[in-house]
């Protein structure tokens, strides 16, 4: 009996190399299920769906690239795309150097230094609807809100803040730097602690100032770092949505609405699913373009 | 005001302190760090403070510090508005989440760093470049999807969804690559399969990632709100982060039951940030540099 059950699974032995890869695969098999579920499936359902019509959910016929041509000519079209790039740049003037500024200072201190990166990194932990509903509170106009009651209490006029339209955008962008820039500060900060000590003894040798140090050992040890997290908050920065959603609806007169609120719009206010994956597969577009010509400009400049 | 007896890191050094201008600067930048500090926890702090008025004294008494500190307002606003259930709710929808985290994102980097079977490669490749691909593209054809299989109204969605997370993958592979090899090759001669070493070797090992993961997951779940609210709005089983979105949209309520709903919201994550703020503070600045 031995001898046969030996035989036989010496007949039926699978080689060792291809056990190893099925084992291997069958452990990838339910997070490869999920990751095709969750994310690629939908990415190329996205650029199909915005090539046809469709009734509520079901595609009906193929139309090229009608729903496009429909969306740009959109009246909130232009000013979505306006807007979005728009954040944009108000969240690089703001948002990009408060963190690295942060995280220089912060990286100086003697004292306290445990304190100041737990204390900025908490904004982090606020959910992102709280944080957005509660600098509603502190925007908000008249005399309930919060900075009109620190103007009055040094004799100042009440503003409108977010209701105009001139400081809409700044505000919101300011409010998503509340959040983020201690986070982002921390990660700077371990950089700036990575920085070889060296560096900057050999600068003060050769009679650098502080402001020389900051130029020549500094900067250039956290250049990849820069250039990396810059491109990476353009990505998010220009898929905001719940921001403007919640704290403006996109007002006053579209003067805060943006690209990823037109998406939110036709799919779920008006149900229209086709344009809304055609706004999408837009931005998409634009991003990864945007990131590919990044990245070879940068790789460029290294050489 | 405090003296400095040695500063070895840094841009400005400690001969650079002597001279009184940099010193002056210096404790103008320890100011600057104070109120940078301040700035961060003033606005929730502002917003606890004010959700001891009431609606009368909030309205017609603009000030940022309460008349009286009231606690049993709390309660009623939290009874008026059946947060017990929204909790409940928010709790079940984290507690999935994070097991799905850890498990599938453990899994797939496993099998990625530690098994290699053929293909494996291509396969980390691919899930990189999901990084890369903006995430909202798909919200529009997933949400058709998850409708049409009747999963509205139902966590298994968000729950799985953060099974599928390439930067938790990307963790969870940095840190099974640093795992020694010889322990994996033990286990094997002892006779365990693949599944008892992920489960009996690399996952008890592996404690310190997973405490990292199992706290972004959290936070991730707690404060997740677009997915959360087109499966889950009007279904019973609202988050609470879509009934404070519905605050926005549907619900009526006064101000001050607005401010108490947000301290509800906020409350939990602080005292998950306080229990572990070291490791959440550090594996932040880990993480990034990293990925």
């Amino acid at each position: 009996m031995l001898q046969v059950s030996n035989k036989e699974t010496r007949k039926f032995k699978i080689p060792g190399v291809i056990k190893k890869n099925i084992s291997g695969w069958l452990i990838m098999a339910p997070t490869l299920i999920l990751f095709a579920f969750f994310v690629w499936e939908p990415l190329l359902a996205s650029i199909r769906l915005s090539l046809y019509s469709a009734k509520g959910m079901r595609t009906e016929e193929f139309v090229g690239l009608k729903n496009y041509i429909d969306v740009f000519h959109h009246p909130d079209f232009f000013p979505a795309v306006r807007n979005t790039f728009s954040y944009t740049i108000w969240s690089l003037l703001i948002g990009f150097l408060v963190p690295i500024i942060m995280a220089v200072i912060i990286n100086e201190m003697v004292y306290a230094k445990g304190l100041f990166r737990v204390g900025i990194y908490f904004p982090n932990i606020v959910p992102g609807l709280a944080t957005v509903m509660m600098w509603a509170f502190i925007f908000r106009p008249g005399k309930t809100g919060v900075l009109n009651i620190i103007l009055g209490n040094i004799g100042a006029q009440p503003q409108v803040w977010l209701s105009n339209p001139k400081l809409t955008i700044p505000l919101i962008v300011l409010t998503m730097t509340w959040k983020g820039a201690g986070a982002t500060a921390l990660i700077y900060l371990a950089a700036l602690q990575g920085i070889n000590p060296e560096l900057y003894e050999a600068a003060i040798i050769d009679g650098a100032g502080i402001w020389k140090r900051i130029v020549h050992v500094t900067v250039p040890n956290l250049r990849n770092l820069i250039r990396s997290l810059l491109i990476l908050q353009v990505i998010s920065v220009f898929q905001i949505l719940y921001e403007p959603l919640v704290m403006t609806n996109g007002g006053p007169n579209n003067a805060s609405i943006s690209i990823m609120q037109l998406v939110f719009k036709y799919a779920f206010e008006k149900f229209d699913y086709p344009k809304a994956a055609a706004v999408s597969v837009i931005i998409s577009l634009f991003l990864v373009t945007l990131t590919a010509v990044y990245n070879k400009f940068s790789k460029e400049q290294d050489i | 005001m405090f003296n400095i007896k040695s500063k070895d890191n840094g841009i400005i050094t400690y001969s650079d302190l002597k001279k009184p201008s940099i010193r002056i600067f210096y404790y103008v930048l320890f100011a600057v760090c104070i109120i940078i500090t301040l700035i961060s926890i003033a606005p929730p702090v502002w917003v606890f403070l004010s959700s001891f008025k009431d609606i009368k004294e909030f309205t017609l008494e603009p000030s940022l510090i309460p008349k009286s500190f009231d606690f049993s307002r709390f309660v009623k606003t939290w009874n008026d508005l059946k947060f017990v259930k929204y909790y409940i709710n928010s709790f079940y929808s984290v507690a999935g989440s994070v097991v799905c985290a850890i498990v599938f994102n453990g899994l797939l980097a496993y099998a990625i760093s530690i098994l290699k079977p053929k293909g494996s490669k291509f396969i980390y490749g691919l899930i990189l470049g999901s990084l890369m691909v903006p995430a909202t593209t798909s919200v529009v054809p997933l949400f058709i999807n998850l409708s049409k299989m009747h999963l509205n109204g139902t966590f298994y969605p968000l729950w799985l969804s953060i099974g599928a997370n390439a930067f938790y993958i990307v963790l969870y592979k940095q840190f099974f690559d640093t795992l020694p090899a010889s322990i994996i090759e033990a286990a094997k001669i002892d006779g365990c399969n693949n599944w008892q070493i992920f489960f009996k070797i690399v996952m008890p090992l592996s404690k310190p990632i997973t405490m990292v993961i199992a706290m972004y997951a959290v936070n991730a779940a707690w404060s997740d709100f677009l997915l959360p609210y087109l499966l889950l709005n009007n279904s019973g089983h609202e988050t609470i982060m879509v009934r404070l979105f519905q605050f926005r949209t549907s619900i009526k309520a006064t101000d001050v039951e607005v401010l108490r709903a947000i301290v509800f919201a906020i409350i939990p994550p602080i005292i998950l940030f306080t229990l572990f703020q070291k490791q959440i503070t550090q594996s932040n600045t880990h993480s990034g540099v990293k990925g």
